[in-house]
């Protein structure tokens, strides 16, 4: 089997140049580290919001259908029970919910006659994402007080979901961390296909009959290792950090994995089309770091002209990124992140048929 | 002139193993190999000589099916570089121009792996190159890391790399290139021991190596071959000259100015005399000078040598 002859020398290689291979593991954890303090934090524009109106009065719809349907920042979708809402906060098409109590309408009512009444509505969110949550707070009590038109504050009942465990800052920023991490192996990914390439070495490996899809999974297999490994570190820093996965740990590894494939995937085109190690580096500098921007691992791409998320959209780390969120925050399942599951399988297996289909047009030039 | 590729089907010759048609290779502008035909018998050791950029190893790209031909395609042993490229590399073993090894493997590491890639036999790739490490002298290092290694010894195993899988036909490119007179000698010796049993093409622009080695040599120069032939065919046939150097005494201006109206080239310097012309008489020479109260102490014909048919058929010095 040639491609396990080329693996295990590209493995030998990697793990005998000592510093080449504390480069390869350190150099995107150093990079990681650095960009998360600097960028970590969510910027959004715009929330999902479900209605569960259990009062369905004149008042309750009013107040859905007219004062938090105008509010700019905020979407406003019906649920017919809390449990529905819930699953959708899950699935990540909503990030809050409002449940309105029955007797809502006669107690805003009594208010405005001056008698005493109590306005109670409840709120639950996703605290995973800290930020969104706080705004959605003081959204909704200002809506509610312009509804009113009264000066006494409505109690918004906070009811953050803590399903399982309590959730942290790292919760939501340690995902787009990792898939961050995933995204720079793209310019590590070839170096040794490139290195080959330098040396003449990989054009006297083609005077042999080994075929362009041997090399490719020859050149991928050892890069799959590192990323394996990769992926386990980030995990474990993530959890030192204070991580904690709500969902199951393996579907989240299998959705870093399928990242790594991706970017190690794009890795193996850049380097069959480069002609030199320089030109493949920069290449792939030059690809990735507006990708990593524009995929939405530090901040919420939402704010984004929606050309720029149609692109981001066309590649695998938005997806990634989404779906590793929802695992790890909302404890979502392979129902909930089962198209961008899909879409990285796709992803992956059409990223080594376009390298392998480069790489045999690259053998004869 | 390039022509189009000749429509004419490429018809395989048992006793050839190499035959190439109109093979011709174009970059842009330049044609690096210009409409070579050329057959190399099975077991004959063929050398390609010429300058730098002549088109040595453009043209073994195109046989190593590393490079597609423009134009005009080659049989590798009866395989069309064209049609059955994974044919053709599974019946050569290619040592390149440069010395391409995998640094941080040892040297069995790296002859393992090209005869993994060749698809041998474990069994087989495990013997053939310890074989090959003891043959090219590299036992005492075969497990050191290539990287630690010199020179000679990367170019030893360069060479060796090309043979794991046993190949009816191998090619060296340059395979002296950089080394220092004494190794050249030890990889010389290595490659004609080659030449007994396997067809060997090789390319060099060292007129030693080409005449030391070679059964025959193609002379290559602006991606054409202008002339072929034994190295000795090559410097009687292409040479119509002769050259007498007489080192003497006493040579009076009048003697030297009338051998410069008789011969067509005649050169005097430091009391060396070199007289060029198509048809000279040693002894005709001798007896004047002699005559002429000149005293000599020496006098020889010099032999001609590739450098003088390069010089001949192309107007410049294969070094420069």
């Amino acid at each position: 089997m040639s491609f396990l002859s080329i693996f295990k020398r590209t493995l030998k290689e990697t793990y005998r140049d000592a510093l080449a291979l504390l480069f390869l593991l350190a150099f995107p954890l150093v990079f990681m580290l650095l960009f998360g303090f600097a960028f970590g934090g969510e910027i959004s524009v715009n929330y999902g919001v479900g209605i569960v109106d259990n009062d369905q009065s004149e008042i309750s719809k009013g107040f859905t259908d007219n004062a938090l349907q105008s509010a700019d920042m905020l979407t406003v979708k019906n649920y017919a029970s809390a449990d529905d809402a819930l699953a959708n906060i899950k699935l990540g098409n909503i990030s809050s919910y409002i449940v309105i109590p029955e007797g809502f309408g006669e107690e805003v009512m009594l208010i405005w006659q001056k008698l005493p009444g109590e306005i109670k509505l409840d709120l639950i969110y996703d605290e995973s994402d800290l930020s969104t949550a706080s705004n959605i707070i003081s959204i909704i009590n200002s809506v509610a007080r312009s509804y009113a038109n009264i000066e006494i504050p409505i109690t918004v009942k906070t009811n953050p979901i803590n399903i399982e465990s309590k959730i942290t800052q790292m919760d939501f920023i340690a995902p787009g961390i990792i898939v961050f991490g995933l995204l720079i192996m793209i310019p590590t990914a070839g170096r040794i296909m490139l290195r080959d390439k330098g040396t003449r070495f990989l054009q006297r490996m083609m005077t042999t009959p080994t075929r362009p899809w041997e090399f490719i999974v020859g050149y991928s297999l050892s890069m799959v290792i590192i990323a394996i490994i990769q992926v386990f570190v980030f995990i474990l820093l993530g959890w030192l950090f204070g991580m904690d996965i709500i969902g199951n740990i393996w579907l989240a590894l299998v959705i870093f994995v399928l990242t790594s494939l991706c970017s190690i995937g794009i890795g193996m085109v850049i380097a069959s089309l480069a002609k030199s190690e320089n030109q493949g580096e920069a290449l792939s500098w030059l690809f990735s770091m507006p990708l990593a921007i524009i995929s939405g691992v530090w901040f919420s791409i939402e704010f984004l002209p929606s050309y720029v998320r149609i692109f981001a959209d066309s590649f695998p780390y938005s997806h990634a990124v989404s779906a590793a969120r929802a695992i790890i925050t909302r404890g979502a399942g392979i129902e909930a992140i089962g198209s961008d599951l899909l879409f990285l399988v796709i992803w992956t297996i059409a990223v080594f048929v376009v390298g392998t289909f480069f790489f045999r047009r690259n053998m004869r030039s | 002139m390039i022509t189009e590729t000749p429509l004419f089907e490429a018809k395989p010759d048992d006793s050839f193993a190499i035959q190439t048609f109109n093979l011709t290779r174009i970059f842009g502008k330049v044609v690096a190999v210009d409409n070579i035909n050329l057959n190399v018998k099975k077991g004959e050791l063929f050398a390609f000589l010429g300058p730098n950029g002549a088109g040595k190893t453009t043209s073994i790209s195109m046989l190593c099916c590393l490079l597609k031909p423009s134009s005009g395609t080659a049989l590798v042993m009866g395989h069309d570089i064209n049609k059955s490229p994974y044919q053709v590399k599974s019946v050569i073993g290619v040592s390149p121009q440069d010395t391409t090894l995998s640094d941080f493997l040892t040297p069995i590491e790296n002859l393992e792996l090209f005869g993994n890639l060749h698809r041998l036999p474990p069994k087989q790739v495990k013997e053939r190159a310890r074989e090959l490490v003891e043959t090219m002298g590299l036992e005492d290092r075969a497990n050191d890391q290539v990287r630690r290694f010199s020179g000679g010894m990367k170019r030893r195993l360069n060479i060796a790399m090309a043979l794991i899988n046993d190949p009816p036909l191998i090619i060296l490119d340059e395979p002296t290139l950089g080394l220092d007179p004494q190794s050249r000698r030890v990889v010389w010796k290595y490659i004609a021991r080659l030449k007994k049993e396997k067809t060997v093409l090789l390319t060099t622009h060292y007129l030693e190596e080409a005449d030391f080695l070679a059964d025959r040599i193609g002379i290559i120069d602006g991606g054409k071959i202008v002339a072929l032939g034994t190295a000795l065919d090559l410097k009687t046939d292409m040479i119509d000259t002769r050259t007498i150097v007489v080192k003497a005494w006493n040579l009076a201006q009048k003697t030297i100015a009338q051998l410069q109206e008789k011969y067509e080239d005649v050169q005097v310097s430091n009391g060396t005399m070199t007289i060029t012309d198509k048809q000279v008489d040693f002894k005709e020479i001798v007896d004047y000078l002699h005559n002429s109260g000149a005293i000599i102490r020496s006098a020889h014909i010099k032999e001609p040598t590739l450098d003088d048919v390069f010089i001949n058929i192309t107007g410049k010095e294969l070094r420069e």
